[in-house]
């Protein structure tokens, strides 16, 4: 047993201090405002303070601190995508994963677990060759394996998979992990705290103000704050943000939806995803399958729970592990994705002077964590976007320079 | 020794049938009707289970349908709930999540280490040195988690069912009785479900010595089984609410989708355990459990009693307890003063000890720790929520009933976004605000008197009634009377802790004020860290008591607080049900049985199944593509196509029609020729392409790609909408079957069968004609896609195998062998042809794959049109070139997808690649930069291998054409 | 599943209808700027509220526009399109009268 736990055990009063202060009214200005206090604003607020030196920070949530969808997602951490510019980019929020409970000071239990994407189809197999290839190009460890390599690392995934989708192949992502989600918002929250940046719970931005094509203040249920800069953080409500500052935009909100079974024994030790089937799978420390599917496919801003979501998924997941029969599922929930017609996020400056958007999360928001915050801080403090997100930005879409990531989405997990 | 008392009026047991069983490696005999829970309980055995965490020892808590400390399995099955899962002749059961069995498990160490487990422990420790953390996750995993799943689980099929009905009453308690009762007699067609194998609810054992109630259940049961138009389903519970008042309810057999015009959901409330040290103990248990005990089961909880109570409530356990010849210690009552009515005024006269202002400071173990030898009392300061300690006595017993009050069990109502306020009258959440046609009553409305309960009940079913249009007269609105049935802080704080609040994650109030301090002060946040209610019992009995610990320490009142969100399911719900039967339907041709039959591999395309290739015994797959399309090239082959998608576009307007969503010119195409058809998106990118054969002025036959074809018609559906042009569209994929016989051979074939002219003079490339082929009328098109010698015919789905059939005969002679879809794919790349789909992907423009010749710009419109024009002013990216690999080539074969390298950048890709036996070449297609695109130009690919292969990049077609002289080639 | 009322076929399971996105018109593409065309084929009215939208009728190929709120999920009205082009123009000529 670690003997940092000592200390709980000897002293009389809990030894633990807060994670972040609790505060109520936020001052007259300052020099940022990041909307969200999701793991992307509380990491962006951390890394203006850390690597920029920015201190004078407010972080609006208006629920909770990671309420959204860094507590809403399935906690998969990879980088196995499609262009060299995507691969690069969640390449280097691994590498900052990797390291970062150390960072942080707080267990984030990133399990790295391999990742394997099962093909299914030969369409399938080719798409599969094309991230191996483009991933091996930039040096990130992808390869396609065969059905004898997937049964060996997990005996006891029915590879005909009912004898309706026999599994082909697969690609095979050796980084790809799982993460404690809430922890990341809680650890880039204490980080942040602790640097001086300001994060208020239960305050929502009402308006933004704008004056001569630049921002001035934001107008919230406790107060006005004047600021030249501010950042959306807010997967799942980036449109109503953007409408506040009448910047139009792709995104479309769909909701995704995902499951979790009782706690069992571990047994699947691999992420396990599949196209055909719209499934993916993890067992999380705690024994429980968390399970995923695809994207809901109307536009709603809810995060209402669907029957038919949960249907599809159980059918599927029974033809790859029929023995799951009488397992229990125990809550299923919703969050609210921020699709964008390329599947790329939308990140960077805007036509509109210090309002950055950090958006269109769409599925794949929570591995992007670190290196978001990262890259938007640095967006904020030289008002310019690194080199990394370039092809991110908003206006790829009037330019018609859409990233490649579309071929590889059909279950972007 | 045995718990097991003479039979209760209205027991749930079949005293004749005995039933053997083991656990824990000890033979038990129950009845029929048992529990696990209930049969091992009348055998005294207390240690049913383990607690996640801390591994302390747990027996029955609520015995309510979610008393997850006793989990189970049986060697095939895993954590089966004890208190829910009957007992079956021969189980043998074990606890799960134990090491060496539930009374000895080597993991109740972790009990007495728990200090060093402080709330959230896991993300404090273990993460540094970051090499070590893999070791540790290991143990944590190990020590996680419950049952073991057993993967020689067989696959459960279950099936479902829709269901509708005017009324879905939710529960089947007095209340919701009444209620169906009611809604049926005005005429309603009421299903009511009780997830209980009986219905009753409260009525069944909340007695308190009335004898009377018996007869009265009796009598409303009568009155519901009775009635026509009421159906009544037990062991059968509400899942989940879903919009429009979807309601699955899961039964053994599988689930009923119910959707009701109304629903009424009067499903009771959750005894919940006040909190003191050692509430967990075996032994301990709520007043209602006791009574489930009794009444269902004629099981006694305990031979010598105390029952804790903060409510009038626990008076009447007292009474239960006693009348089932259980000794009463004493009654303990949190609230000062003479609480309990009658009850505690009959309690006196039998001489039953009441401790008012007093609490259970601690239950005191055995030393064994599998029961309770006595409990601490002291009292209790009712405003403050403190124990005065200073004199406390203990009074020795073996158990303890516990009744400090109740949280609604109103996750329905909150899935179905009912509005819910604090009312401080009940100490509970209840609805203020309910959605269209959903109604609550009786204890989740916070109604608690019998009486009243069957009057909300009676309102509730008024309340539907004028919903679904009756014209009732509104029923008066009860409201609650007397003292709280919940006690407003039913907490006794203990500096040793082990107080739990809840029992499935073993948190103790201490987790929680911890918590606080640490930051996670709000309801969501503190869930999040200190997992209440996430373990499988989803907080019914920690929820609530969270929420007032919660209050307390911030000092505010409980409805600023909140609750957590509700999310499905009511109960953990297996995947089986869910699951059901699968579904995967998929189209076979009508030639499906034949190809079948002659060894044809099958690959998936859309939803149809499709001849690939037809492997020769031990030729592999390659071998059976090259010669396969070798049969095309020197004889004659043929393919089923009839997956094709197949559209008529017919009225003046087709052309028109056409030229709108097409790239391409159809105004001018000429009556019996076909043309080339490319399908945009708004933004330009290609989605598909195909054939258009003018079959008529106002007719055009479109044939298409087979796994883009649904999706094609639809959008041609669409724009029709839009357009309002004068035609009409047909989708005759299924109507017609389709083949293509190609090579030197086709015509000599197809001629033996047809009196149609096919010189290549009056039957050129690319036109249609309309003849008898085999006795049947076909539509009979020169396409030049896997070869310039090529006829596909489109006969009648129902005639395609007597076409089909007749054309391979006659082809014998000629050496005609079937082809599958994999040697189509290499034909068409010797012939040239690009496929989308395959040398496209989902941003791939015309101009990147030379179809600029196939985009007619000058037309007033076609989808697409306006950002081709702005591509069009655009430097292009990327291009796409035919190639050849050198003509000795024999290294390591570039796959597709595989990348064209130009120095260390990725200059493109390989998008189709094969050796062509016929051509006897490496041939393919690759997108490379601009720059590359000229015919001679070199550029490298990188193979799996790494290493590089040099490609040239050529013309097409990538053999001499067969006909040349032909015109329209 | 929620249910949605095809115009053609009544009320039918949500498992029955494809959502086709937003209805949207486009701007008159000879006079429109590049960036005003690239906006309308990119962009889209992503705020919550009520919106026009194409829906289909799968087993019966049904296109309709479905008027619906998207924070509330509530269907107000649903209508062929051609059914509402022929009633507008019936008003703007009553009006005319």
């Amino acid at each position: 047993m670690p003997l940092r736990l000592l200390k709980y055990a000897l002293k009389k009063e809990h030894p633990a201090p807060r994670f972040f202060k609790s505060l109520e009214t936020p001052k007259k200005s300052y020099d940022v405002v990041i909307i969200g206090g999701g793991g992307h604003g509380l990491a962006a607020a951390y890394y203006l303070a850390k690597d920029h030196g920015i201190t004078n920070v407010a972080v609006l949530e208006k629920g909770y601190i990671g309420g959204g969808n860094t507590g809403r997602n399935t906690a998969i951490v990879r980088s196995n995508y499609l262009t060299p510019e995507g691969v690069n980019f969640y390449d280097a929020s691994v590498k900052i994963y990797e390291g970062l409970s150390e960072e942080l000071d707080l267990n984030l239990f990133y399990s790295t677990r391999g990742h394997f994407t099962l093909a299914h189809t030969e369409s399938a197999m080719r798409t599969m060759r094309w991230r191996a290839e483009v991933n091996k190009h930039v040096g990130v460890d992808s390869v396609v394996v065969g059905p004898d390599e997937i049964a060996k690392a997990c005996p006891e995934l029915d590879m005909s998979c009912s004898g309706q989708a026999p599994i082909l192949g697969a690609l095979f992502h050796a980084p790809g992990s799982i993460a404690r989600h809430d922890g990341v918002a809680w650890g880039y929250a204490r980080g942040a705290d602790r640097y001086g940046a300001e994060i208020f719970q239960n305050t929502e931005v009402l308006s933004i103000d704008v004056k001569n094509g630049k921002v001035c203040g934001v107008k919230t249920n406790k107060g006005y704050i004047e600021t030249k800069q501010v950042l959306s953080a807010v997967a799942g409500f980036t449109p109503r943000i953007t409408e506040m500052v009448d910047l139009e935009t792709p995104i479309v909100i769909h909701p995704l939806q995902a499951c979790v079974t009782e706690p069992m024994k571990p047994w699947l030790n691999n992420i396990l995803v599949s196209g055909s089937l719209h499934v993916y799978v993890s067992q999380s420390s705690r024994g429980e399958l968390v399970m995923g599917s695809s994207l809901d496919p109307y536009e709603v801003h809810q995060t209402r729970s669907t029957l038919d979501f949960v249907e599809g998924l159980t059918s599927h997941m029974l033809d790859m592990f029929p023995f799951l029969s009488n397992v229990k599922i125990v809550r299923q929930w919703g969050g609210m994705a921020d699709m964008t017609p390329d599947f790329a996020p939308i990140m960077g400056k805007t036509p509109i002077e210090g309002f950055y958007l950090d958006a269109g999360w769409g599925t794949w928001g929570f591995k992007a964590t670190p290196i978001s915050g990262k890259t938007m801080a640095a967006t904020i403090a030289n008002d310019s976007a690194p080199d990394l997100i370039h092809s991110f930005r908003l206006s790829r879409f009037e330019d018609y320079e859409l990233t490649g990531e579309k071929g590889a989405a059909s279950v972007g997990h | 020794m045995s718990f097991r008392i003479p039979k209760q009026a209205r027991e749930w047991l079949n005293r004749d049938k005995k039933i053997n069983f083991t656990f824990e490696g000890e033979t038990f005999t129950g009845f029929e009707g048992d529990t696990i829970s209930s049969a091992l309980w009348a055998a005294e055995q207390k240690v049913l289970g383990r607690s996640f965490k801390y591994h302390r020892p747990r027996g029955v808590l609520s015995l309510a349908n979610h008393d997850i400390n006793v989990m189970l399995t049986d060697g095939t099955d895993t954590n089966m709930r004890g208190d829910i899962v009957e007992l079956k002749e021969g189980m043998s059961l074990n606890a799960v999540n134990t090491i060496g069995g539930v009374k000895k498990d080597k993991n109740s160490y972790i009990d007495s280490i728990s200090p060093l487990l402080p709330v959230g422990f896991y993300y404090k420790a273990f993460h540094t040195p970051r090499r070590l953390f893999p070791f540790w996750e290991n143990i944590i995993r190990k020590a996680a988690g419950l049952g073991v799943v057993n993967f020689n689980y067989p696959r459960i099929l279950k099936r479902k069912q829709h269901a509708h009905c005017d009324l879905l009453v939710i529960g089947a308690g007095p209340t919701g009785l009444t209620a169906a009762y009611e809604a049926a007699q005005a005429g309603l067609e009421v299903t009511i479900i009780d997830e209980n194998r009986h219905a009753g609810g409260s009525l069944g054992y909340n007695r308190a010595g009335d004898k009377a109630s018996v007869e009265y259940l009796d009598d409303l049961l009568n009155k519901v089984v009775r009635h026509p138009k009421i159906t009544l389903r037990t062991d059968a519970y509400a899942a989940g609410y879903y919009p429009d008042h979807l309601i699955p309810v899961v039964e053994a057999g599988g689930i009923t989708k119910f959707r009701a015009k109304a629903v009424i959901v009067a499903s009771g409330a959750f005894e919940q355990p006040p909190v003191f040290r050692y509430n967990d103990l075996p032994g301990v248990m709520l007043g209602s459990a006791a009574q489930r005990l009794i009444y269902r089961y004629s099981v006694k909880p305990f031979n010598n009693g105390i029952v804790v109570t903060a409510n009038d409530y626990g008076y009447r356990v007292a009474i239960d307890l006693l009348d089932a010849g259980t000794k009463v210690v004493a009654v303990v009552d949190l609230r000062s003063g003479s609480n309990g009515g009658l009850h505690a005024a009959e309690l006196y006269r039998r001489g039953i000890k009441i401790y008012p202002g007093h609490c259970v400071y601690e239950a005191l173990a055995t030393s064994d720790k599998s029961s309770v030898r006595g409990a601490v009392i002291c009292a209790y300061d009712d405003k403050e929520n403190i124990a005065l300690a200073a004199n406390k006595f203990t009074l020795e017993c073996d158990g303890i009933a516990m009744s400090a009050g109740w949280a609604p069990a109103a996750a329905l109502l909150y899935q179905a976004g009912t509005g819910m306020q604090f009312d401080y009258g009940v100490q509970q959440f209840v609805p203020n605000r309910l959605p269209e046609g959903v109604f609550a009553a009786g204890k989740v409305n916070g109604i608690y008197d019998l009486d009243q309960r069957m009057r909300d009940g009676i309102r509730a079913a008024s309340d539907a009634l004028r919903h679904l249009g009756h014209s009732v007269a509104p029923y008066a609105i009860e409201k609650h009377n007397g003292p709280s049935p919940s006690h407003a802080y039913p907490m006794v704080p203990h500096a040793k802790g082990k107080n739990f609040v809840d029992f499935d994650e073993d948190i103790q109030i201490k987790d929680f004020e911890n918590a606080a301090k640490e930051g996670f002060d709000n309801i969501e946040l503190m869930k999040r860290f200190t997992t209440v209610g996430m373990g499988p019992s989803q907080g019914k009995h920690s929820n609530m008591n969270a929420i007032r610990i919660l209050a307390k320490i911030r000092s505010l009142p409980v409805e600023k607080i909140g609750t957590t969100t509700s999310r499905p399911f009511f109960h953990p719900t297996p995947i089986g049900h869910l699951g059901g039967r699968g579904f995967h339907p998929h189209r076979l041709t009508a030639i499906h049985d034949w190809h079948q039959a002659h060894g044809a591999v099958f690959t998936d395309i859309g939803a149809w199944k499709r001849a690939a290739y037809y492997p020769a015994a031990n030729h592999s797959k390659e071998d059976a593509i090259q010669a396969e399309a070798m049969a095309v090239r020197k004889s004659a082959g043929i393919i089923d196509a009839s997956s094709f998608g197949k559209i008529e576009i017919y009225g003046p307007d087709a052309a028109e029609f056409l030229e709108r969503f097409f790239t391409g010119s159809y105004i001018s195409q000429k009556v019996g020729s076909c043309r080339y058809v490319l399908l945009l998106d708004e933004s330009g990118v290609v989605v598909d392409d195909g054939i258009a054969s003018r079959l008529a002025t106002d007719l055009f036959y479109l044939s298409i790609g087979t796994s883009n074809a649904a999706a094609v018609y639809r959008e041609m559906q669409r724009s029709q909408q839009e357009w309002q042009l004068n035609i009409a569209l047909v989708n005759v994929t299924g109507a017609y079957g389709a083949m293509n016989i190609a090579g030197p051979s086709a015509r000599e074939i197809l001629a033996s069968l047809t009196d149609l002219d096919l010189s290549y003079e009056s039957f050129p490339i690319s036109h249609i004609q309309e003849a008898v082929v085999a006795g049947v009328e076909a539509r009979v098109i020169r396409v030049a896609f896997v070869s310039d010698m090529a006829y596909e015919l489109h006969v009648p789905m129902a005639q395609s195998q007597h076409v089909w059939n007749a054309l391979i005969e006659a082809g014998k002679k000629h050496g005609l062998r079937p082809f599958g879809s994999d040697t189509q794919r290499l034909l068409r790349l010797e012939m040239g042809h690009h496929m989308p789909g395959i040398d496209t992907d989902g941003l791939t423009n015309p101009f990147e794959i030379g179809a600029e010749w196939a985009i007619k710009m000058d037309k007033p419109y076609f989808i697409g049109q306006r950002s081709l024009s702005i591509l069009a002013k655009r430097p292009l990216r990327k291009q796409l070139v035919p190639f050849v690999l050198a003509s000795n080539f024999n290294a390591d074969m570039p796959m597709e997808c595989n990348l064209v390298i130009d120095g260390n950048e990725i200059a493109g890709r390989v998008t189709s690649i094969s050796y062509s036996k016929f051509i006897d070449r490496c041939i393919g297609f690759a997108f490379v930069t601009p720059a590359k695109k000229a015919v001679g130009s070199e550029f490298q690919i990188r193979t799996d291998s790494g290493s590089l292969v040099t490609a040239t990049v050529v013309e097409t077609p990538f053999f001499k054409n067969q006909i040349k002289s032909q015109k329209g080639a | 599943m929620k249910l949605l009322t095809c115009p053609v076929n009544g009320t039918r399971p949500l498992s029955e209808f494809i959502f086709g996105g937003e209805y949207r018109q486009a701007p008159e593409q000879n006079s429109c700027t590049d960036a005003e065309w690239a906006a309308y084929v990119h962009n889209r009215h992503g705020a919550p509220g009520d919106k026009k939208e194409w829906w289909y009728h799968s087993p019966s190929g049904t296109w309709f526009i479905a008027e619906r709120n998207t924070l509330t999920d509530k269907v107000s009205s649903t209508y062929l399109l051609s059914q509402k082009n022929l009633n507008e123009e019936k008003a703007a000529q009553e009006a005319g009268k």
